[in-house]
């Protein structure tokens, strides 16, 4: 078995003649929280979906949680995202018509069947036991991003991917957020890879890649976690 | 909870969140599908209608005297016009049958009027032997009269309480008929507003002794033999008008097949516009809700369970569409039949299963196409909105 | 038309070796093997024994079809007494041996072979030459054989069949495809026995309760008795005997208890493993409601069969001067053609409809179209039978001209001068007796 839960060699993405992912050597061990930082268009979301299997590359090789990404069918990826990783956006992503506790029973759906006192209880993990049967509109950019966070961990993935999850939200619930993900990684132990471009929110995980037009050019490891 | 309990849940708040849209698809839907029904409700009930019409007269052939007309179908019948036109002779019409060679069966009818309490009752004189043969259809609550009984149709019997076991006295211009009731007929037809006694008791009465208004012929021939036997009566009964029963039943049949045919075409447009507008506004909705199906897809959902999500909403409004369409088309059906035919529509619940079938074929090919569509999409692209 | 007379068997035996190969997926290979060696060794049995004149091939189909039905109720009861300890609900390979197995298959492949060569009458046969004909049924059974394969490749390998689904779709299956040939249906006998059950249940209870006449019991209560001597409670026991088996299986399995789950700590393990353990379940129910519909089939085909039966519109006729009614031999109609040949006469206010017959050993029988015991609704012929349309039993032609049981009535009848002589008083005396003592017992009276 291979220490790594993440590994590619020569991982490549193109669309058409731009190249957003230029070839990518990467190995993740298990339980690490990985920051990618990046500006706008260096690969990092596309580094990221590759990742989640929500995109295939164009060359190299991929291997997720020892599953060979560019063997699976459509359907196969769908059931590798389902059982395996949790997603935050940062959009939220929520659906507008149901509650809270109906979002997070649509991850359950999709994963097995849906399970209301699980769902509740997620919920009241991460600090919302109270906004239960509020819709997201009625829900503050922070707590549609903690009703994300439930959705994402509900089926206890091995990976959690967080696209920019604080990039919509104020410092305050930008703190908040972070420190309840760690909290959470604590308890659940999933490795966690994080797109961002703010560097206080890079600093909190173990180890900061830098993009580049598609390209890794920086790595740096913290010892301060 | 159950899977398929909280489809159902997820289906119905997704219907939920776009009231406006939804009820704008019910309607159209219902209003397609309850075209749809009442147009086939209208024919079924039609074709019936004929058929009993038909039906009713179970003699292939009518003689008449030519100057009076015959009357198919229409229950009321002028009293002034009885009493003036030529009458038939049952002796030329005896020997007129067996010269022909002709086998049939054959029921003499008189008609007239007799008056009974201060009021002239239509009362038809026959033997009640050949009716039971001709017209086995007959329903008769009480017994078949004996002598110096009478038969009364259903209506008559309604109007001036009759019942089996009262008699009657009618007052005729030579005679009075002195009958009681054995029973009640229900056919359907102009014979439930009549009164029945026999031939020759009515004769008497009117002072038509061996004059007859009409004869019904049963003739046991094929198609072609009919017309044949008309022909050679015709012959022998100069004066006297032989026409074959199917040929009035003929022509309705033909306005029939017109009437459906410009149903169906009118059908036919209907379903097509419906169908286009459901597509359209199906495709807006299915393009608005990309992100959905995009976030869906990306948290693990397959294209086939995703597009359950989808199908079952469509399904779901097709279902609404379709109860709500055949309740609607059952009441329009029941309106056109009143007024335009004056008859009743029966009450067909089979055709629910036709106007679910309609509404659900409706919702489902609107929503397929644009669905498929945006099926294609990965996840990514759909979530950021392209 | 012998093709496509053949398709619904031919479409059962292809489900019943669908069922089998997935049901014994470890196993493919002799199990194809053996079942297509069932299907032509049942089909060569049959056309073996139909050449014979001693033993009857569909008694042995019958006994087959009928062994198998008992089985099925034992099975579906003992799924239902011990739910849990019967591990024959259970998909694991070792349960059933590979001789058990092997045997199931070849007897049910057997029997599916018989049933769709039995279907195809000795006329349309012989004009095939034995060697071909025992050519193409090899040919036919390694078709369906191949077709079987092919689709148990495309099913899902998730769809996995137990036992117990195994045994109530293949006894359906074969229940469905004998339900169209009179010989061997079951549904139509199980009816009619369970008929007669009540009706001398009834009977015998009535006299041994010593009711002594029906004046001492209300109206009311006589239409319940009536109910008990009428057609339908044949129908509706045979109807609930025939359906029991597959929701008593169904109802076992949807009974089951779940996997228990309550040490998995982690949520989304234990959500995993209880709607892994529903779905199987719903799969599982699938085989006892598609047994289910096979079966209404069957008992839908049995009450209506489609076989077309010889049954002329009775011929009027009348009696001369001395009260005869004679019938020429050799007129419009050639009475010894080996057909029947229905009549109607009428006197007054009554009438008699009869038939004419020439059994296949050469004598002619006048008979009533009626029996004894039934509703007078006639009969219609068969091949080598008549059939009573009331109670659906089937009358060798040889026994026809015998009294007894729901035989045709016979009427005495003289040959004169190559004309079959009636006496007209005697036949309508018949018809009345033998209708009003028919008619009465429908009504509910003693």
């Amino acid at each position: 078995m291979s220490p790594y839960i993440i590994e590619t060699g020569g991982l490549t993405r193109s669309y058409g003649d731009i190249c957003a992912l230029k070839p990518l050597d990467l190995q993740v061990p298990e339980g690490e929280w990985l920051s990618v930082m990046g500006h706008s268009g260096s690969g990092k979301s596309t580094l990221m979906n590759l990742v989640g299997g929500l995109d295939r590359p164009t060359g190299g090789t991929l291997q997720v949680g020892g599953e060979n990404l560019l063997a699976l069918t459509e359907d196969g990826l769908a059931r590798f995202r389902r059982n395996f990783v949790g997603i935050i956006f940062q959009q939220h992503h929520l659906v507008p018509y149901l509650t809270a506790i109906e979002n997070v029973m649509m991850a359950q759906y999709f994963h097995s069947m849906p399970d209301e006192a699980e769902a509740r209880h997620a919920l009241e993990r991460v600090g919302l036991g109270h906004r239960l049967k509020n819709r997201p509109g009625e829900l503050s950019g922070g707590e549609q991003q903690r009703v994300c966070i439930a959705r994402a961990i509900i089926n206890s993935p091995k990976l959690l991917l967080g696209d920019e999850p604080t990039g919509n939200l104020d410092h305050k619930s930008t703190i908040m957020v972070m420190e309840l993900l760690k909290e959470l990684r604590g308890e659940e132990r999933f490795t966690v890879i994080m797109v961002t471009h703010n560097q206080d929110v890079a600093a909190w995980g173990d180890r900061t890649i830098h993009l580049d037009d598609g390209m890794l050019v920086r790595e740096e490891r913290m010892n301060c976690q | 909870m159950n899977r398929r309990r909280w489809l159902l849940h997820l289906v119905m708040g997704a219907i939920a969140h776009r009231k406006g849209r939804a009820l704008l698809l019910l309607s159209v839907l219902a209003m397609a599908s309850s075209l749809a029904t009442a147009l086939g409700i209208v024919s079924t009930s039609m074709e019936k209608r004929v058929a009993e019409e038909v039906r009713k007269y179970g003699a292939n052939l009518v003689v008449t005297p030519e100057a009076s007309r015959l009357d198919i179908g229409s229950g009321g019948l002028n009293f002034g016009v009885v009493s003036e036109p030529a009458f038939l002779d049952q002796g030329q019409i005896d020997s007129a049958l067996a010269k022909s060679g002709v086998r049939a069966e054959h029921s003499y009818q008189l008609r007239g009027a007799l008056h009974w309490k201060e009021r002239d009752l239509m009362v038809e004189g026959v033997n009640f032997s050949d009716i039971r043969r001709l017209f086995p259809w007959w329903q008769l609550k009480g017994s078949w009269p004996a002598e110096g009984e009478s038969v009364v149709g259903n209506d008559l019997a309604t109007r001036y309480a009759l019942k089996p076991g009262d008699s009657l006295e009618l007052v005729g211009k030579a005679g009075t008929v002195r009958c009681r009731v054995s029973g009640i007929v229900t056919s359907g037809g102009e014979e439930d507003g009549q009164l029945f006694v026999s031939l020759l008791n009515l004769q008497q009465a009117l002072g038509m002794t061996g004059q007859l208004s009409q004869v019904r012929l049963m003739v046991t021939a094929g198609n072609d033999g009919i017309k044949k036997s008309a022909a050679v009566l015709q012959q022998l009964l100069p004066g006297t008008k032989v026409s074959e029963v199917r040929q009035t039943a003929h022509t309705s049949e033909g306005l029939l097949t017109k009437v459906k045919l410009l149903m169906v075409m009118v059908t036919a447009v209907v379903l097509i516009s419906a169908g286009s507008s459901v597509t359209g506004t199906m495709s807006t909705t299915v393009l608005e809700r990309g992100k959905e199906i995009g976030l869906m897809k990306a948290i693990g959902g397959t294209r086939r369970e995703v597009m359950l999500i989808f199908c079952g909403e469509a399904a779901l409004l097709g279902i609404g569409g379709g109860i709500a369409g055949y309740l609607l088309g059952s009441a329009i059906a029941h309106f056109i039949t009143r007024t335009v035919f004056s008859a009743s529509a029966e009450f067909m619940p089979h055709y629910l299963l036709v106007s679910l079938g309609v509404s659900l074929f409706l919702a489902l090919l609107g929503s397929f196409g644009p669905m498929v569509s945006v099926f294609r999409l990965d996840p990514v692209r759909s979530l950021r909105g392209e | 038309m012998i093709a496509v007379k053949l398709i619904p068997h031919l479409l059962a035996a292809l489900c019943l070796l669908l069922v089998l190969l997935r049901c014994f997926a470890s196993r493919r290979k002799s199990v194809l093997l053996t079942s297509v060696c069932g299907l032509s060794a049942g089909a060569f049995t049959v056309l073996l024994l139909r050449s014979m004149p001693v033993v009857s091939p569909y008694l042995l189909l019958k006994s087959l079809l009928g062994v198998g039905f008992l089985a099925l109720w034992g099975v579906s009861v003992a799924v239902n007494y011990r739910k849990n300890a019967v591990a024959l609900d259970k998909n694991e390979g070792g349960i059933v041996s590979s001789v058990a197995a092997l045997a199931g298959t070849l007897l049910a492949a057997f029997a599916a072979g018989g049933i769709a060569i039995a279907k195809l009458s000795d006329t349309a046969l012989a004009t095939f030459p034995p060697v071909l004909l025992l050519l193409v049924v090899v040919i036919v059974a390694v078709i369906v054989g191949g077709g079987a394969t092919f689709l148990e490749k495309q099913l899902s390998p998730r769809v996995t069949i137990t036992p117990v689904g195994m045994v109530v779709a293949v006894v359906a299956l074969l229940l469905f495809s004998a339900s169209s040939i009179l010989r061997l249906d079951l549904f139509s006998p199980l009816s009619m026995k369970v008929m007669k059950g009540v009706h001398d249940l009834v009977h015998q209870s009535m006299e041994s309760v010593l009711i002594p006449d029906h004046v001492f019991v209300r109206p009311v209560v006589w239409k319940y008795i009536g109910f008990l001597f009428g057609k339908e409670v044949g129908f509706w026991g045979g109807m609930v005997i025939w359906f029991t088996p597959p929701v008593l299986i169904a109802l076992a399995v949807s009974s089951r208890k779940l996997p228990s789950v309550g040490h998995i700590r982690q949520g989304a393990q234990r959500r995993k493993l209880l709607a892994g353990a529903l779905r199987e379940q719903r799969l599982q129910l699938l085989l006892p409601l598609f047994s289910l519909c096979v079966l209404a089939g069957a008992a839908y085909q049995s009450s209506f069969p489609t076989v077309e039966y010889w049954d002329p519109k009775p011929i009027p006729v009348v009696a001369n001067e001395g009260g005869m009614i004679i019938l020429p031999k050799k007129g419009d109609i050639l009475l010894e053609d080996g057909k029947i040949h229905k009549y109607l006469f009428k006197q007054k206010e009554r009438e008699a409809r009869f038939f004419v017959l020439l059994t296949p050993d050469g004598q002619l029988t006048v008979d009533l179209d009626a029996c004894a015991i039934c509703k007078p609704d006639g009969y219609g012929q068969a091949e080598g039978s008549v059939i009573c349309y009331y109670c659906k039993t089937l009358i060798p032609l040889d026994t026809v001209g015998k009294p007894g049981g729901c035989n045709p009535v016979p009427i005495p009848f003289t040959v004169k001068d190559d004309a079959v002589v009636i006496d007209a008083l005697t036949l309508i005396n018949t018809w009345g007796a033998t209708v009003q003592a028919t008619t009465r017992v429908k009504e509910g009276g003693k």
